[in-house]
């Protein structure tokens, strides 16, 4: 069981199995979120991770930048630790961004056409 | 309001042309990705100027369930049935971009309350055919068939799914995809045995937003197929390269003899027109070039993004819109190699032109458009799609879309925004919605092709 803290629900706090993406799991216990697709390619579900780890190596629809901006796809992502999220679009301040203000650099392109870093 | 004689829609569109004026009309409305927890719903909007309801939402069906996404929808019949007496204009196809389900809504039990009739699956829908993420509805005499553009995973190129009249689904409609990398948007012209295919993108690709880069990398579309209607299968391809950047809605003219077609590239901000030539060869040309506008906080030029297209019932005008700049414009295509510029209107965009219609400030810009038969009404909302509303106009999760109505001139040409109509989705009573498609329950513009 892990535990899963939402930081902008007062902190209220969910044990989660892992057997089950989060969406579906914290749903089944009254937490009330968006989603679309539900097989990880829209993001409409998106959350950021504050704290922990999860595995969401079956979500398609996040970009690098994304992704280290800390955002998780909860319709596929699983708890592989304790976690602490934002939920909700109150949470989507890094998710959106004008693209022609706001250009990806290469590696922060989706990872099947990102062109890893080379940081020497 | 169909035709007294026969089936649903018109002999011509020259009858169509001298129908009743619309009193109703259906508008698509989302919550999807604004934040507000209800589901996506149809709206049915007030539009009869001799009621005390003009210009107001006067009912609204909500949908099953969250996150559909509900974005452009058709009919289960139009003119292209106009001579089966057994078949009626009475529902509504109306699919969910992200859910995969189609919902069939009954308009005819009472047109000012529509209700839900039937929901054809979307995990049934991906289970038996492989597809994915559903756009254009076109309905083929009795039968249905509606562009996907992914596989069940969300992967390019989709294809198209089959229903029969009781909406059940028959599986896929086309024989072949051939080489079609991206499916989007498509039109029919039977007495040229010819259908046009257009191509967005990859649900995994569009559905999270627009990242510029992706289209170097080859993950949006810059072709039209010619399909060997049929034969159901694609024939040629017309590579519009740079031209054609995300080639969008396509559409014939009426008249079911003409073999012109336009489509709107939207980053492009062209419109590609395509044609048969004399000797049987597909040809197509750049009639229009919209060019990017300079904007103080951009570091390169706005392009239009001209994500729709229509044409008159008449085949006399050509309308598009420029998303990001703000405008709605209006081409006499008497000769469709030659257009004429002959209106334009601004609401909302980002050139700052026009911020406030009718006292009602407009986030978003011109998106979705339906004509009236008469070709004199038209009905413009603001939202594209929920992601990428987000991006470009992010104050629109806040204060909603817009409707306005346009008043055209078919005589003379000319555009005018109408005064006394203004819709505010910002102030729905479950907070503020994205409005998109419309449809008339007598037919419309985007709808009736004839056999």
């Amino acid at each position: 069981m892990n535990k899963i803290t939402i930081a902008n629900r007062n902190n209220t706090i969910f044990e989660v199995k892992g057997t089950k993406p989060l969406l579906s799991e914290l749903r089944s216990q009254g937490l009330d979120l968006p989603y679309g697709c539900q097989y990880g390619g829209c993001i409409t579900c998106a959350a950021k991770l504050i704290n922990g780890e999860v595995d969401q190596r079956s979500q398609v629809a996040l970009n690098n930048r994304q992704i280290n901006n800390g955002y998780v796809i909860l319709c596929v992502a699983r708890a592989k630790t304790d976690c602490t999220f934002d939920i909700g679009v109150e949470s989507h301040d890094k998710l959106y961004r004008n693209p022609f203000i706001d250009p990806l650099h290469p590696h922060e392109l989706k990872s099947n056409i990102a062109i890893v870093k080379d940081n020497n | 309001m169909d035709g007294l004689c026969c089936g649903p829609g018109y002999a011509s569109p020259s009858e169509a042309v001298r129908a009743p004026r619309e009193k109703l009309l259906y508008t698509i409305a989302i919550y999807t990705g604004t934040g507000i927890q209800k589901p996506d719903y149809l709206a049915t909007i007030d539009v009869d100027p001799e009621s005390q309801n003009y210009s107001q939402v006067i009912h609204r069906l909500e949908m099953p369930g969250i996150g559909d996404e509900l974005h452009h929808m058709g009919w289960n019949a139009c003119s292209s049935c106009h001579g089966d007496e057994k078949m009626t204009r009475k529902y509504l196809l109306v699919p969910g971009v992200r859910s995969n389900n189609i919902y069939v809504i009954d308009t005819a039990t009472n047109p000012h309350a529509p209700s839900l009739h039937k929901v054809v699956d979307g995990a049934k829908i991906k289970s038996k055919t492989n597809l994915s993420g559903p756009h254009t509805v076109h309905c083929l005499g009795s039968e249905i068939i509606i562009s996907f553009l992914g596989d069940a995973k969300g992967e390019a190129p989709g294809g198209y799914l089959h229903l029969n009249k009781e909406f059940e689904i028959v599986g896929r409609w086309e024989n072949s995809m051939g080489d079609i990398p991206f499916s989007y948007d498509f039109w029919y012209q039977p007495r040229h045995n010819v259908m046009v295919s257009s191509e967005w993108a990859a649900p995994n690709t569009f559905m999270p937003g627009f990242d510029l880069e992706e289209v170097g990398h080859l993950k949006y579309g810059r072709r039209l197929h010619i399909w060997d209607f049929e034969k159901k299968k694609p024939i040629e391809t017309m590579y519009l390269g740079e031209d054609g950047l995300i080639p969008l809605e396509v559409k014939f003219m009426h008249d079911p003899n003409s073999s012109h077609g336009f489509c709107g590239a939207a980053l492009s901000a062209n419109v590609i027109h395509f044609w048969k030539s004399k000797d049987g060869k597909w040809e197509w040309e750049k009639i229009i070039d919209v060019d990017n506008e300079p904007h103080p906080d951009w570091p390169i030029p706005i392009p239009g993004v001209m994500s729709a297209l229509l044409v008159s019932m008449d085949d006399k005008y050509l309308y598009i819109n420029n998303w990001l700049h703000g405008d709605m414009r209006q081409y006499n295509i008497s000769d469709p190699h030659n257009p004429v510029l002959t209106g334009q209107i601004w609401m909302g965009g980002l050139l700052g032109k026009a911020p406030i219609v009718n006292g009602v400030k407009v986030a978003g810009g011109p998106q979705m458009y339906q004509l009236s038969l008469d070709g004199k009404r038209m009905y413009v909302t603001t939202s594209l799609f929920s992601t990428w509303d987000n991006q470009f106009y992010p104050e629109i999760r806040t204060e909603g879309g817009v409707m306005v109505m346009i008043d055209c001139d078919v005589e003379n040409g000319g555009m005018k925004i109408n005064k006394d109509f203004i819709l505010d989705f910002g102030k729905e009573p479950n907070g503020p919605s994205r409005c998109h498609e419309s449809r008339y329950p007598g037919g419309d513009c985007t709808s009736d092709i004839w056999l």
